[in-house]
């Protein structure tokens, strides 16, 4: 697959996990119950000790870090590159920790929250295949393809 | 290059995970530093109830200020599902506007009438009632509140729930395990009937040393509580 390729499908995934992002901040600072498909309890979830990161919502957390691989999408720059994959790469982390708690802490599944982890998974796939692309002398700008 | 990256996003991933889940800033102001929390295994409402209960006095089933001139008295079961919205809904928001500034007090009756698992979270609550520390024990419970009778209210659940809620365990599992515990739940049971509680939860509101009325409102709507609460505030 193509760099440019790899970038729009990386754009698709952040614009969705930007959507997904938003509705579960949304839902944190309204106060509202989440509408919670498939059987999950997206309340407890939300309301558990791991919706927070010193202070902060994880939801909020995320809604930044899909704001910000966006952006680093429309930078052509290697730097542009390497900070969106190590923002992917941390999301992806992170959020397969999260994903631990809710099944074996929280014992509550949170569809939201897992429809966020497969779409940040699937941006750090995307992100570090990008990154792969990435010449190892390379020193200056990458060649814009898209 | 991508070892340095996948290095880096390690790093800030374990940082992450390391701050999260009770690390908080709203632990740090109440004095219960992340550190602690993580000792005692943080679970869901930890944080929570700790909040929301700080500083107020509790004492066996009450919660807040003796001289209250309102009392306010809940009768719920531990596994019942709409108990659980009352408590996490409309609870907060009540102690937070009453309890705190001394209006209301508190009082909570532990009926146990929807299964085996009511009598052992009950006798558990009864436990916590004798630390002092029920409406902390009852808020983390329904937190954690699982399927009515599916075998989660289990010695090692309600040991997590306990130290949640700053109850210490030992003591109250041989507290839970003796003939007391049960004392409480037959007295709440006897005094529903008299009152005719027919349901949970139901709320009961007056003034001190007064009758007491039913509120008939939607459990995870604050404001027939609040109007329930104001109208007998305002009687002379």
């Amino acid at each position: 697959m193509s760099d440019r390729r790899l970038r729009q499908v990386a754009v698709v995934l952040a614009v969705i996990g930007l959507g997904v992002a938003g509705y579960l901040t949304y839902v944190h600072y309204e106060g509202i119950k989440p509408v919670c498909g498939l059987g999950g309890d997206c309340e407890k979830v939300q309301t558990s000790a791991w919706a927070e990161l010193a202070g902060v919502p994880v939801a909020l957390l995320g809604l930044i870090g899909y704001a910000a691989i966006l952006v680093t999408l429309f930078i052509e720059r290697e730097e542009a590159l390497v900070a969106g994959a190590l923002i992917a790469l941390v999301g992806f982390g992170f959020s397969a920790y999260l994903t631990y708690r809710e099944l074996f802490s929280i014992d509550a599944i949170c569809p939201w929250c897992v429809a966020s982890a497969v779409i940040m998974t699937l941006l750090a796939i995307v992100m570090t295949a990008r990154l792969l692309r990435v010449p190892s002398d390379h020193r200056g700008a990458i060649p814009y393809v898209g | 290059m991508l070892l340095a990256v996948l290095a880096a996003a390690a790093v800030l991933v374990v940082v992450a995970i390391v701050v999260s889940g009770g690390g908080g800033s709203g632990d740090k102001a109440k004095g219960r530093p992340a550190a602690a929390q993580k000792a005692t295994g943080a679970i869901p409402g930890q944080k929570e109830s700790a909040e929301m209960l700080a500083g107020i006095p509790q004492s066996n089933i009450y919660l807040g200020n003796p001289a209250a001139p309102v009392r306010v008295v809940e009768f719920a079961d531990l596994q019942c599902p709409f108990c659980r919205e009352y408590s996490l809904q409309v609870l907060p928001r009540l102690v937070q506007d009453y309890v705190r500034s001394g209006k209301v007090r508190m009082e909570f009756r532990t009926l146990s009438f929807l299964g085996k698992e009511s009598v052992t979270a009950g006798r558990a609550a009864a436990a916590a009632a004798q630390q002092d520390k029920l409406w902390n024990f009852v808020d983390v419970l329904y937190f954690n509140q699982g399927e009515e009778n599916s075998g989660y209210v289990t010695p090692s659940f309600l040991q997590r729930v306990n130290r949640a809620a700053g109850v210490d365990p030992a003591k109250a599992a041989a507290f839970a395990a003796s003939p007391a515990s049960l004392k409480p739940l037959t007295t709440a049971n006897a005094l529903g009937d008299r009152l005719g509680v027919q349901s949970t939860p139901t709320i009961l509101v007056g003034r001190r040393g007064g009758k007491l009325t039913a509120v008939q409102a939607d459990p995870t709507d604050v404001s027939g509580f609040k109007a329930a609460i104001d109208g007998a505030l305002g009687q002379a």
